[in-house]
């Protein structure tokens, strides 16, 4: 099956005058329709960067961007493909663009010249999606950054994307604010079969992903389902990031050969470890 | 603040006056700042006193609202009171020592000068005051839309003045922020001559200034990645029309514009 995003060989620099940095260089890869994909890395592994190639606001130097079949490469597209592949970012106050939260919502529709009825019930049904239907009239100065950061998304669902990309969209968030966005992002991928991109460092974020990628000076240094690339503790420690407590215990424990089953759930693991005998 | 909007001046109500259609608001301000401007006599300012007094009534909004407005031009207003007094030489002298002249001339005419500021301020005050600042700019928006003819970009600077708005009360925050930072590690802002707590704003404005324009960079990405000037048929939630309080208030309006006219013309006296 063809992905909904496709990438070709995709490498970018960033120029400035004097010097140039990676951004990403080579890569490839193919994202699912209705998938939950997780790209992890440190800070400058390139992890933005991708994901400002997937819609179109960074231009690849070399290989190719395909979302559904459009090449970001053709200005043409590019509307139709921020359309698709919407996007979150890291500070939720710095993306909202009026100081009624109803008008922030219906921004992107405004924009696309959706007729009005319509702008209407996109906002209600974007604030009910991401569970705060009761603040429509509200400002969102109030609020509390998992609030605002769910308004954010609100925002950009207005637009009705089939893809939804959260750059690092929980680091400003403390663990309560992480929570809230993490839970109503798996409600919209499981329920409205949205395809998710989440774009973060913490691992645990990604326990839930279908998919996951690991980025580390540019380059995607392992992928596929959580549970298999956890495992390797070390490799993942040798490029900065910290593995779940749960991989590790697994791993160490596999190593001494106790028959365990990979998981990544606490829960999980306190259930094999109980099965051994 | 409830629902309310935290920032400007605007006053969350239901009356008359917040449900008029902004672009109205703006037109008969712009009539009534005329109007003023045509008061000669004391009689007309009485007149203009009476409206403005009965605007307040209908708005809803308390009189402390309407009157903190002129706090800010108390100063000038008394300042150019006094020059107005100081150097008003006609009519019958009231008093008169070393280069100071009084005339009772120049007591009535400052009176008047002073009378007009504090009304212009009271009477636009309350547009701002019964509208929120995101219908002011729709309104503005939708005034200046003939300027499109012309290649004006009018659009973008009705975003411009959404977007200004929308993040004062983020950088007050932030300018908090940084003050308290720089108070944490021993500065100084209320202490020292009026030079040296200039120069304590410094390390204020710097910082504010760096993160302003990293908030700017991630507001540019946001408005793109929510396809602004995706389409030039772009649409509007929230569609201004014009009602029937609208009709009342350019009646009442044009009223009160007519009377001081004819006042002028044929009222004579102080």
């Amino acid at each position: 099956m063809k992905g909904i995003i496709e990438l070709n060989e995709v490498s970018f620099d960033y120029k400035s005058v004097d010097q140039t940095t990676v951004g990403v260089k080579n890569i490839s890869l193919s994202i699912k329709e209705g998938d939950f994909v997780a790209l992890i890395g440190h800070n400058g592994s390139g992890k933005s960067t991708l994901a400002k190639l997937f819609n179109g606001f960074l231009i690849p130097d070399t290989g190719d961007v395909i979302v559904k079949g459009m090449n970001t490469k053709e200005k043409k597209n590019t509307f139709e493909i921020r359309k698709k592949v919407g996007m979150v970012f890291q500070t939720p106050d710095n993306q909202m663009v009026a100081s009624i939260i109803e008008d922030d919502i219906a921004f992107g529709a405004e924009n696309l010249g959706v007729p009005r009825e319509e702008i209407i019930r996109r906002v209600e049904w974007a604030l009910s999606a991401v569970d705060m239907l009761e603040y429509k009239k509200h400002t969102p100065f109030k609020l509390s950054g998992g609030q605002k950061q769910r308004i954010a998304i609100a925002a950009i669902l207005a637009m009705m994307p089939e893809v939804l990309i959260l750059d690092e969209s929980t680091a400003m968030l403390d663990p309560e604010g992480r929570k809230e966005v993490l839970e109503v992002v798996k409600k919209l991928n499981k329920e409205h079969n949205m395809t998710v991109v989440l774009i973060t460092h913490y691992m645990e974020e990604a326990i839930d992903a279908d998919e996951v990628y690991i980025m580390n000076e540019g380059e995607i240094v392992d992928f596929g389902k959580p549970e298999e690339v956890f495992k390797d503790y070390k490799k993942l420690n040798s490029v900065k990031l910290e593995v779940p407590i749960v991989s590790q215990v697994i791993a160490l424990l596999q190593k001494d050969g106790y028959p365990i089953k990979n998981c990544l759930k606490v829960e999980e693991l306190a259930e094999e470890i109980c099965r051994l005998r | 603040m409830g629902k309310g909007i935290s920032f400007g001046q605007f006053y969350p109500g239901e009356s008359f006056l917040h449900k008029m259609d902004p672009r109205i608001k703006i037109i008969l301000a712009i009539a009534y700042i005329v109007t003023v401007f045509l008061c000669q006599t004391f009689y007309s300012y009485l007149a203009i006193f009476l409206f403005l007094i009965s605007l307040i009534l209908v708005s809803q909004v308390p009189l402390k609202s309407v009157l903190k407005s002129i706090k800010g031009i108390l100063y000038l207003v008394l300042l150019t009171a006094v020059i107005n007094i100081l150097f008003f030489k006609e009519g019958r002298v009231l008093l008169n020592f070393w280069i100071v002249t009084i005339t009772l001339d120049g007591l009535f005419f400052s009176a008047k000068m002073a009378l007009r500021l504090i009304f212009l301020v009271m009477g636009t005050t309350l547009v701002t005051l019964t509208t929120t600042p995101m219908s002011l700019t729709d309104g503005m928006e939708s005034l200046m839309s003939p300027l499109k003819a012309v290649k004006f970009p009018v659009h973008d600077v009705a975003i411009i003045m959404n977007i200004a708005l929308r993040f004062i009360p983020s950088l007050m925050e932030e300018i908090d922020k940084i003050m308290m930072a720089q108070k944490a590690r021993g500065a100084a802002f209320d202490t020292g001559g009026l030079i040296a707590r200039a120069k304590a704003l410094l390390p204020v404005l710097i910082p504010l200034f760096v993160s302003a324009f990293r908030r700017a960079d991630e507001l540019a990405l946001a408005l793109d990645a929510r396809c602004y000037n995706a389409t030039d048929k772009r649409t509007k939630m929230k569609v201004l029309k014009i009602g029937y309080r609208d009709l009342i208030g350019s009646l009442a309006m044009a009223a009160v514009m007519a009377g001081i006219i004819l006042m002028r013309v044929f009222l004579t006296g102080v």
